[in-house]
């Protein structure tokens, strides 16, 4: 897999998803649970505005000072044993696992859930060259088996029901259990258990990595990544570049977030800080440690008014408060990336030309923004983009150009604009009918098609002004 | 004290009791009123579509219009919000950004200028019904007006309210994305409208006639018996008796 | 150890935020706001405890108090509990001080007790992995979140409390911290005095589990599936 998850088409997908009930229920009561955990923890601690600046005030001065950070961290993981690779794309970052792997002659490679990795498509390429590859998140696994790309950031599995895992663990693994969530997950802890315990190689993502240090801090409730991290004696950590933090009090402070506003809890059952390789007489962690840190068009937003979407802690908040995501879900994006934070780092990352629908997917209803945990702007971000898309990229359809050159038209001339309030309802007059419009012309259409279009008022706001100024309209309240 | 108008083009045009109501609510409680005619419309239809260009020909206009007043007072969260924005939009043009602070400043919406700037919360109304309220986004993220709406309805005599289930979700609307994208605007309005039905209220109150014209209409669509009024009709309204007709 | 492309790449970051390579000289500025140091400040060890054993409820943990002269006795009984037939233990110092060790030699007659042992290597993980129970100190313990907070090192595998299908957790009462907050404090000094930090702190807070299917809360997935603190008085 890459960024982009297809070919189908903005409006297919969209249709696809609308369709599929069961996506739509999951989506919606995951969701509803997602925010009230989110909202009860935000509200126990009182001061969630607090939070959220302290947040947005570390990962604003992390990213300004990318490169000393950067640098600080390689330093401390070299310094602890670790070799750290920093990779320009997707295919330095492949060639460079694909070479420890091909070293270590590894056969068996464990994961625990990464998103990075699902970007540069990792997976593909190391199947490719015959390693057997076994994603160990539940949800992950799950998708593995299945060959079903993630739709959520946090919960990749969102989509799929129980009875649907019963099938494909059936099918694929000889379970021959119900469809009880408590046994389809003993049927995973068995069989994933086999593969910790025979894995060559483990390979993580990274939460966040703490530069003074050289930690790197996973966020997990499984407990998958501690496997991975403990067990295998060659660990590989892949983290995009922006993942990081100065200190171990500044990682604390966006773990607090990102367990409140990811998943409402206080902690999750994990956070695991692992440094470097093992330490002499050390029996668990890697003997031989890579830390692989990729930019893979990240550095081209520094600088650029997009540079705090690169404060995302993926934490999804914005995905679950979004109303398009509810309807859609998370493969009508098109992205691994889904929903809002989805809808501005995509077209960023992987270009306009197949993802210029993306940032109009959204009613800029500001959800997104109020809810996010270190206040990265997504709607305003999105109107951004929809500029470059119009400006920049000139990609907008020629009938909305041409409306929004009438637009300023008729918004700059007062004396135009006055004679539309006079001549509006007269002119929508053959599609009214007792003081409604049901079936629209042009681009009233896609608004009659699902809802009725009032008709304009018999008297203009203005007219009825004028008429009262001249004293023919009763002032009097009394 | 003076205040300017700002009727905005919805109710301009569609909705014209909107602003008649505004106009009454605030000469009650002792503001002198002003309607400058050169306004139009504040540009978000264009700004939001990515058309920074155009709407700001449109913005133009506007600081324009309002360059004499002393409070700018209109009917809606999401156009007052937008007249919010115009200093970080001309924040880089020397020739308005003055205008644009001073429009910014000095704008407020009608229920947030009562509450906040005159610090009215009772206006005597009675209104008798069952009542629900849509609390807008942008009214309540952009402009962050959250309880001046409700402090006011909650003064208003002879009414039962009721609260809308998850009332924060957008209805959507969102200006020209509920024609880009219809689908998803008509699932959103659906369930919206889903959760108006489920409070079984007369009335569905809201702040914004953008939003209002898209609940309503998709519940005309439906065939429900909901009324929906902008706020200002209820808080203007004094027949003992109540009631809209 | 290697670094392979750090100047070309950092170069470029520095060249997109538009300014030189900043290679020194880059100071943490003081935040405009603390909430941490806010959360639980001035409560006693006993308002923490407190906190620490509602916590416990909502991490689906048990949790006892008990004094030193109890601790040997809780312990049995949690390790009863979970019908033990092997267990793993830290190599810890406190099994002396907490009189721990006669406990385990006693229940070494009729189980199978293994305290790690670094000579042995990887036999631990192959006994960890057997063991119905894994036992460990917590250094550093977080009210709040209700974490046991282990500095894992050559005597204090991280399999301990990952491997085995149930965990136990002695806390003694004076590692009660507010939050998160304190340890990352501890932590950070640690790393300016220049000590060297453990391989791999881990923070746990209770047996592990999962929300992939359908949302349904599973408790127990690849860590323990059930999880026992016991609060010891020190």
């Amino acid at each position: 897999m890459s960024i982009k998850l297809g070919d189908r088409s903005y409006q297919e997908r969209i249709e696809t998803g609308i369709e599929n009930d069961f996506m739509r229920d999951a989506v919606s009561s995951a969701q509803g649970r997602f925010r009230n955990g989110r909202i009860t923890q935000a509200a126990e601690l009182g001061d969630w505005e607090d939070w959220r600046q302290l947040g947005s005030e570390i990962r604003t001065h992390t990213l300004e000072n990318l490169d000393y950070y950067l640098q600080q961290l390689s330093e401390q993981v070299a310094k602890r044993g670790g070799n750290v690779y920093f990779a320009s794309t997707a295919e330095e970052a492949n060639a460079y696992i694909e070479k420890v792997i091909t070293e270590k002659n590894a056969k068996k490679i464990v994961k625990s859930k990464s998103m990075v990795t699902e970007e540069i498509g990792l997976n593909q390429q190391l199947e490719k060259m015959g390693a057997e590859v076994v994603e160990s998140d539940l949800g992950e696994w799950i998708l593995q088996l299945d060959e079903d790309p993630p739709s959520h950031i946090v919960t990749p599995a969102l989509h799929k029901n129980k009875a649907q895992i019963r099938k494909t663990f059936a099918e694929k693994r000889g379970y021959n259990g119900s469809d009880s969530p408590e046994e389809l997950a003993a049927f995973a802890r068995e069989q994933l258990r086999k593969d910790f315990l025979s894995a060559d190689v483990g390979i993580t993502g990274c939460n966040f990595a703490v530069a003074e240090s050289g930690a790197i801090t996973l966020v997990t409730n499984e407990g998958n990544a501690r496997m991975v991290t403990a067990l295998p004696d060659t660990q590989i950590t892949v983290m995009g570049m922006e993942r990081i933090v100065p200190t171990w009090e500044d990682m604390e402070v966006l773990v607090s977030l990102l367990t409140r506003a990811a998943v409402g809890q206080k902690l999750t059952s994990y956070v695991t800080s692992y440094t470097g390789a093992r330490l002499e007489g050390e029996i668990d962690g890697p003997e031989d440690y890579h830390l692989v840190i990729v930019d893979n068009g990240r550095s081209k937003i520094l600088g650029t008014e997009f540079q705090s979407a690169l404060h995302c802690i993926r934490c999804a908040a914005c995905i679950n408060v979004c109303p398009v995501y509810r309807h859609v879900g998370g493969h009508a994006y098109n992205s691994i990336y889904p929903g809002p934070i989805g809808a501005v780092l995509t077209p960023l990352l992987d270009g306009y030309e197949d993802h210029k629908e993306l940032p109009y997917a959204s009613s800029l209803c500001a959800a997104c923004t109020e809810a996010c945990p270190v206040k990265i702007p997504l709607h305003e971000q999105l109107i951004r983009h929809r500029q470059i898309i119009v400006e920049k990229e000139k990609k907008s359809p020629v009938t909305e150009k041409i409306m929004m050159k009438g637009f300023a038209q008729w918004a700059s001339t007062p004396a135009a604009y006055k004679l539309s309030t006079k001549l509006a309802r007269t002119a929508l007059k053959p599609w009214t009918k007792e003081d409604t419009i049901k079936n629209g012309p042009g681009p009233l259409k896609g608004w009659t098609n699902v809802r009725d279009f009032p008709a304009p008022a018999k008297q203009s706001f203005r007219a009825w002004w004028k008429e009262r100024e001249k004293g023919e309209i009763n002032h009097d309240h009394s | 004290m003076k205040v300017s108008l700002f009727i905005t083009c919805v109710s301009d045009i569609i909705f014209s009791d909107v602003g008649k109501n505004t106009v009454e609510i605030l000469e009650r409680v002792g503001c002198e009123v002003d309607f400058p005619a050169a306004q139009t419309c504040c540009g978000q239809p264009a700004y939001n579509s990515g058309y920074v260009k155009e709407a700001k020909q449109a913005m133009k206009q506007m600081m324009q219009a309002f360059q004499d007043s002393e409070y700018v007072v209109g009917p809606s969260g999401s156009c007052v919000g937008m007249l919010k924005e115009y200093p970080a939009i001309f924040k880089d043009d020397p020739e308005w950004q003055e205008a644009a602070v001073d429009l910014a400043n000095k704008s407020y919406e009608i229920t947030q200028f009562l509450v906040e700037v005159l610090g009215v919360t009772d206006l005597g109304a009675t209104f008798k019904g069952r009542v629900t309220y849509h609390p807008s986004c942008h009214m309540t993220r952009i402009l962050g007006v959250k309880d001046a709406p409700q402090t006011l309805l909650r003064h208003v005599k002879g009414m039962e309210f009721i609260e809308l289930p998850v009332k924060e979700d957008c209805c959507g609307f969102g200006g020209t994305f509920a024609v880009k994208n219809p689908e998803i605007s008509q699932e959103m309005v659906k369930e919206k409208s889903q959760h108006v039905s489920e409070t079984k209220a007369e009335y569905l109150v809201g702040a914004d006639m953008g939003c209002l014209m898209n609940i309503g209409g998709r519940m005309r669509r439906e065939g429900k018996n909901v009324k929906v009024v902008h706020i200002t009709e209820i808080l203007n309204s004094h027949e003992q008796g109540g009631g809209i007709a | 150890m290697t670094i392979h492309n750090q100047d070309a790449f950092l170069s470029n970051v520095a060249a997109h935020l538009g300014r030189p390579r900043r290679m020194s000289g880059v100071e943490r500025p003081t935040w405009s706001v603390r909430p941490q140091d806010r959360v639980f400040a001035g409560y006693s060890k006993e308002e923490l405890v407190a906190i620490l054993k509602k916590q416990c409820k909502a991490i689906h943990t048990d949790v006892v108090e008990v004094s030193t002269a109890q601790l040997p006795k809780a312990l049995l009984q949690a390790i009863e509990r979970y019908e033990g037939k092997t267990i793993i233990a830290a190599h810890d110092e406190r099994n002396t001080t907490y009189g721990l060790e006669a406990l385990y030699e006693q229940l070494g007659e009729k189980m199978e007790v293994h305290i790690w042992d670094a000579q042995l290597g990887e036999e631990n993980q192959q006994i960890a992995e057997r063991a119905d129970i894994g036992i460990s100190f917590s250094d550093i313990t977080l009210a709040e979140s209700a974490t046991v907070t282990l500095f894992n090192h050559k005597d204090n595998g991280r399999s301990i409390s990952l491997l085995p299908k149930s965990f136990i957790a002695i806390i003694p009462k004076s590692t009660i911290v507010p939050r998160m907050t304190q340890a990352a404090q501890q932590l950070h000094t640690s790393v300016e005095k220049g000590e060297v930090t453990p391989s791999c702190v881990s923070f746990v807070s209770g047996p592990s589990n999962s929300a992939d299917i359908e949302m349904n809360l599973i408790v127990g997935v690849h860590g323990p599936v059930q999880a026992t603190y016991i609060v010891v008085d020190d």
